[in-house]
């Protein structure tokens, strides 16, 4: 069966990050949207994991390893903070 | 897409009001939803000066057991541009006889200083102040005075509470009235 598409169409899509919660614990905002200081959601604003499985968005979890002088450790579980690649 | 649609809503809900066009800080984002989600034990409470200012507040407690059942005491929170990558600042502005506080109304309590991590919220900071009414610790004092009476002579301690909470002096030290 031959399909004409006749006039101006426009394709949506949607798309979520898989994740083992809601919202980032460190901006508390939808890990769907984006953190704090960005605009929009989506690859400018990615997710990470650490290797305790624990995830933030990554300017979050940056800013906050910036922040400590020591140790950097897991905001949520105490755990030393390793990238999981 | 229709969760994105509800965040943009909540976004432009989040700047209407006094700040109109002017983007909220990830302070003030963060800080509107620790206290959309406080959870308040029956013995606390939060008091807004300025309803528009979530950033400085004051928290009642009124402890219902332990050494200091049956005070009032006022705490008063500031909370910064860092919010949640550094803690508010919380002082105490009851005087009050109390190993982890000092007579200046610092406040001894690992989270708001080297334990904090922006997980925590202000409830976690709440609960925490309230552990101390209940639970005070000789081992970390700022007022030395009053934890060496508490780990040496516990009976004196309970008295010396009473009766820096029904005013009077604690040595040489006055304290207000701040029974309820």
């Amino acid at each position: 069966m031959k399909v004409k598409i006749k006039s101006n169409w426009t394709a949506v899509a949607s798309w979520r990050w898989i994740a083992n919660d809601e919202n980032c614990g460190i901006c508390r905002m939808p890990f769907d949207g984006c953190c704090p200081d960005c605009k929009l959601p989506g690859d400018d604003c990615p997710l990470v994991w650490g290797q305790c499985s624990h995830c933030f968005h990554i300017h979050c979890i940056v800013k906050w390893l910036n922040s400590q002088q020591v140790h950097q450790l897991c905001p949520m579980c105490r755990q030393e903070w390793k990238f999981k690649e | 897409m229709i969760k994105l649609f509800s965040l943009k809503q909540q976004k432009k809900d989040g700047e209407s009001g006094p700040e109109r066009g002017k983007k909220s800080s990830a302070a003030q984002l963060r800080i509107q939803k620790d206290i959309n989600e406080l959870n308040l034990p029956k013995t606390c409470q939060v008091e807004f000066a300025d309803p528009d200012d979530l950033l400085n507040f004051k928290l009642i407690i009124c402890p219902d057991e332990g050494f200091y059942r049956n005070g009032r005491f006022v705490f008063s929170f500031k909370v910064f541009q860092g919010y949640p990558h550094d803690p508010p600042k919380v002082k105490c502005e009851t005087r009050v006889y109390h190993p982890n506080i000092d007579l200046d109304g610092n406040v001894c309590l690992n989270i708001l200083r080297e334990d904090w991590k922006p997980v925590l919220a202000i409830n976690s900071i709440i609960y925490g102040l309230q552990y101390l009414f209940l639970e005070p610790n000789p081992e970390d004092p700022l007022n030395k005075e009053a934890a060496e009476v508490l780990q040496s002579n516990r009976r004196l301690f309970e008295q010396n509470v009473n009766k820096s909470m029904r005013g009077g002096h604690v040595g040489s030290v006055y304290f207000d009235r701040c029974l309820k």
